[in-house]
């Protein structure tokens, strides 16, 4: 009897090994992006005393998430709207923003990840966090995002925010 | 011949103290416990921590509140409300007071809040406003919220039409 429960046991332990491993090996496509944007977040974030070589390279590190014809469009009441079009320039607006800042804390909380019917082009929704010293309080703003998978690859093709009061 | 039986000693004082006089019924206590805070705290009052100076001087930056996530389970959001909506999700939300009703047209003139054309008595503002902005309806499933220190310009203040599913709960205290 008591074999009979110890076999039960490994096998619901080899089970569920095999399902993480299975999971591990061959994420699904909203573990991926999900992956890809929590790196992004990070990527975004400012170290203190970030010399000018990694400033650069983190740039440009960050700009390869995006499409080369990524497009990221925000509009925050009571400042112009922004638009920011093709790689090479989100790369220079990056940098701009490490060279101008100390540091730079980002979180993207409450992501929801939709992934569509061909698998080749997902949504992400979610909300950023900023958190600049200095500010008191942290920036947040909820923004959705459309990536492509172009060679393998998710990169974000569109950035928007949402207006959550309209 | 004399049989000796071994006499447990009773537990210490202290031992009673932290895991009582029945271990077992500690434990399943403590489980209850941890799932009953569980289960509160994620759907029934959501601890959170206020942060900006929007809802100044009824709530200052800082302090920890709790929004009451069943408060609207059988009437709708109400006038003078402050209630938690949510962004993305309910990791991040904004802190605001409910001062339009849906279908009402809303007009901020003189720092004065007018609804349908008639003033609204607010008594919770502390802090000179000069708000002026043009009527605007509020569609029906909307409320219209807005913070209690207007004394911040009016861009600067995140403030307007909110739909309703974006109302997570009333704040409690």
């Amino acid at each position: 009897m008591r074999l009979w429960l110890v076999r039960i046991g490994l096998g619901a332990g080899l089970l569920i090994l095999s399902l993480y491993l299975w999971r591990f090996a061959f994420p699904s496509p909203e573990h991926v992006i999900r992956k890809q944007l929590s790196a992004l977040a990070r990527l975004a974030c400012i170290a203190p005393d970030e010399a000018s070589l990694v400033k650069l390279a983190k740039s440009q590190r960050l700009a390869s998430f995006f499409t080369r014809d990524a497009e990221v469009t925000v509009d925050f009441p009571g400042r112009f709207p922004q638009s920011i079009t093709g790689r090479d320039e989100l790369m220079q607006v990056a940098l701009t923003a490490r060279t101008g800042l100390k540091k730079l804390k980002v979180e993207f909380l409450d992501l929801e990840v939709k992934v569509g019917p061909d698998g080749q082009s997902g949504d992400a929704h979610f909300t950023v966090k900023a958190d600049v010293p200095g500010e008191g309080t942290p920036q947040v703003e909820e923004l959705e995002a459309h990536l492509l998978r172009v060679d393998g690859e998710w990169l974000i093709q569109h950035v928007q925010n949402v207006r959550t009061l309209r | 011949m004399t049989n000796v039986e071994p006499v447990s000693e009773p537990p210490s004082w202290l031992r009673r103290l932290v895991i009582g006089r029945n271990p077992k019924r500690t434990l399943v206590r403590m489980v209850v416990w941890v799932v009953a805070v569980v289960l509160i705290s994620r759907f029934v009052l959501l601890p959170i921590r206020v942060q900006g100076i929007s809802m100044m001087p009824t709530y200052k930056p800082g302090s920890v509140n709790f929004v009451n996530c069943v408060a609207y389970l059988r009437h709708p959001p109400q006038r003078g409300d402050v209630v938690g909506i949510k962004l993305a999700g309910r990791h991040v939300m904004y802190m605001k007071r409910v001062i339009g009703l849906p279908g009402e047209t809303i007009t901020f003139h003189d720092g004065h809040v007018f609804i349908n054309g008639e003033l609204l008595d607010e008594p919770y503002l502390k802090f000179p406003c000069n708000w002026e902005h043009e009527p605007e309806q509020i569609d029906q499933n909307e409320y219209y919220v807005v913070g209690d220190n207007r004394s911040m310009d009016f861009y600067d203040h995140e403030q307007g039409r909110s739909k309703r599913d974006r109302i997570v709960g009333r704040i409690l205290l």
